[in-house]
């Protein structure tokens, strides 16, 4: 048995219950199981990467979309912010990861997302969990941004505008978020397309030790994460209005997460440190 | 006077002792023969009569009926296919033009929440509006598919019928012998390793409320029924107090293969979620379950248990 973390357990215990009598949510999110799910993170990834937090006081309550860049091949970024909200903020916030439409179908790894509070990244669930005042993490950049090359790291991919359209549909913040750190752990020299449909995964990232070290070369270096949150950014206008106008509002949070990056990228001293 | 189909399964049963005991004049009619029929029941008229056939309009014309609950859907994958489609698609299409030329008032339609699908890119909670997507991957299902069809065409293009269509999540209850009843009510269940989706149950009980509610009520439309709680099909299985154990996702083709009478559509029901609500119809006929989970998970399967002890 594992020893759940008890900085996770408190934390867990004090998020707003929002599960039947059961211990879960329509979703399948389970506080029970979250608790071991999210201690696994914490020990395995957590003092791993040994992430610097900052900002994340610019957590608004209630209902909120945070919106960072995506990077690093696997969802490393995803649980460390996600575990960054649930231990760091005040008061703990549960964040619900909208997830890639390829994890439903991977046996147990559903499993773990479904019980640690992810879900299916769909525009009906995301908008049901704003409306129920829940904290959305949503990568705009999508499979794009994490399976980026060595060449484009921290170049930010074409963001989509279902996330804006959500926003301004639920009268939710945006809080723009950089991850510094990510790019570095797993390096992607290319991205092998023909490899990627056959395997069906989205990607196939071709680690430029491969042939020295073989699987082990996709093991993630220790870099240190560095992730920061923006200032919550309100948008107002219909959600329905048209793709020009809502790729401007885009481009304003795109901008933010740059920004952050940079910031991000300058204040760092070196790789591990 | 009110017609009931599928007099012969249990759900139609309890149905017409509700209505019985508040005094309504009730007719059964199944294509299965009715034995065993509960005492209170004997009275009743019944007619042996397939839905598609002729014998269905001497009903008809032997009573004058206000309303039809057409329960009788056929499910079982005894039935081969062929047979199905005449009972659940020309059989009740027959059924809607008799309601039209007797002049029946109101017509409820049981349908099910299988048309949905289980699959890995459905939404949580789905509604009455959202796609019907398990026609796209399992032909096993185009009947009741094809059912829920004609009768929310139905709703709009006769108005002199009030017609209320119900997509009803997993039904469980003593009285109930379709799949996912018989399969918990096995001593040794499996399910897929790796996972474990929220699933809900609705205790024949509260279906049958929700049936009366919907003939009482003057709105029409199509309605899911969820009941209480949403809760993991291996919380289920331990509910139930089966030993359950995981056979490999690679392996269910095989097993549903061997076991022909485990309809094809079902398995993905056991690995990706297919969560409905009902909000629409608890604000519209003023409905709500009453049996939880626990206690209709437990009733289900108390008689079985019973004779393993």
């Amino acid at each position: 048995m594992i020893h759940i973390d008890e900085e996770v357990s408190r934390a867990i215990d004090a998020l707003p219950t929002k599960v039947n009598s059961f211990g879960y949510d329509a979703w399948g999110f389970s506080p029970k199981k979250a608790k071991l799910v999210y201690t696994l993170i914490r020990r395995a990834l957590w003092s791993y990467f040994r992430p610097k937090i900052q900002g994340i006081e610019n957590l608004p309550a209630g209902r909120v979309l945070i919106v960072p860049n995506h990077s690093g091949q696997l969802p490393l970024d995803a649980a460390l912010i996600a575990l960054a909200c649930l231990l760091r903020a005040e008061p703990p916030r549960l964040v619900r990861s909208m997830v890639e439409r390829w994890f439903p179908k991977l046996p147990l790894i559903n499993e773990v997302l479904w019980r640690g509070g992810a879900v299916l990244g769909d525009p009906i669930n995301c908008r049901n969990l704003l409306l129920d005042e829940q904290a959305i993490l949503v990568f705009p950049e999508g499979a794009k941004g994490s399976g980026k090359v060595w060449f484009d790291r921290y170049q930010l991919q074409k963001f989509g505008r279902g996330f804006m359209r959500l926003a301004l549909a639920t009268q939710s913040p945006i809080v723009p978020c950089a991850v510094v750190g990510g790019e570095e752990s797993i390096v992607s020299l290319y991205d092998w397309k023909g490899l990627a449909k056959l395997l069906g995964f989205p990607y196939a990232p071709i680690h430029p030790l491969l042939p020295l070290l073989g699987p082990f070369a996709y093991l993630p270096l220790p870099v240190r994460f560095h992730i920061t949150f923006g200032k919550p950014m309100m948008f107002e206008g219909p959600h329905d209005d048209d793709d020009a106008v809502i790729d401007e509002k885009v481009a304003k949070v795109k901008y933010e997460v740059k920004r952050l990056i940079d910031e991000g990228l300058a204040q760092r001293k070196g790789l591990f440190t | 006077m009110i017609l009931i189909t599928g007099i012969s399964g249990g759900l139609a049963q309890r149905v017409a002792q509700r209505l019985l005991e508040r005094g309504e004049d009730v007719v059964g009619v199944d294509y299965r023969e009715s034995r065993r029929l509960p005492s209170d029941l004997t009275n009743m008229p019944i007619y042996r009569a397939s839905y598609n056939k002729t014998a269905l309009e001497d009903v008809f014309r032997k009573h004058r009926f206000d309303s039809v609950l057409h329960l009788g859907r056929v499910a079982s994958m005894r039935v081969e296919r062929a047979k199905r489609f005449d009972l659940n698609v020309l059989g009740t299409q027959k059924l809607m033009n008799l309601c039209v030329t007797h002049g029946v008032k109101n017509l409820v339609v049981l349908s099910t929440f299988h048309i949905y699908g289980a699959d890995p890119l459905n939404h949580t909670p789905i509604a009455e509006d959202d796609p019907i997507r398990a026609g796209y991957e399992f032909r096993a299902i185009a009947d009741a598919i094809q059912l829920d069809n004609m009768a929310t065409t139905w709703i709009y293009q006769h108005r002199e019928v009030r017609t209320v269509v119900l997509r009803p999540t997993n039904v469980i209850g003593p009285s109930i012998q379709n799949t996912i009843s018989q399969f918990i009510r096995m001593e040794h269940v499996p399910y897929l390793a790796g996972f474990d989706p929220m699933m809900q149950f609705i205790h024949e009980e509260d279906l049958g409320a929700a049936v009366v509610a919907a003939l009482d009520g003057d709105a029409y439309g199509v309605f899911n029924l969820a009941g209480p709680d949403v809760i993991p099909w291996r919380t289920a299985l331990r509910l139930a107090k089966t030993k359950a154990f995981p056979v490999p996702t690679a392996l269910s083709r095989f097993i549903v293969r061997t076991f022909a009478l485990f309809p094809s559509y079902l398995v993905n029901f056991y690995k990706y979620p297919c969560v409905i609500t009902d909000a629409l119809f608890r604000k519209t006929f003023g409905w709500e379950p009453k049996v939880g989970v626990r206690e209709a998970i437990e009733s289900a399967v108390a008689k079985a248990r019973a004779r393993r002890q």
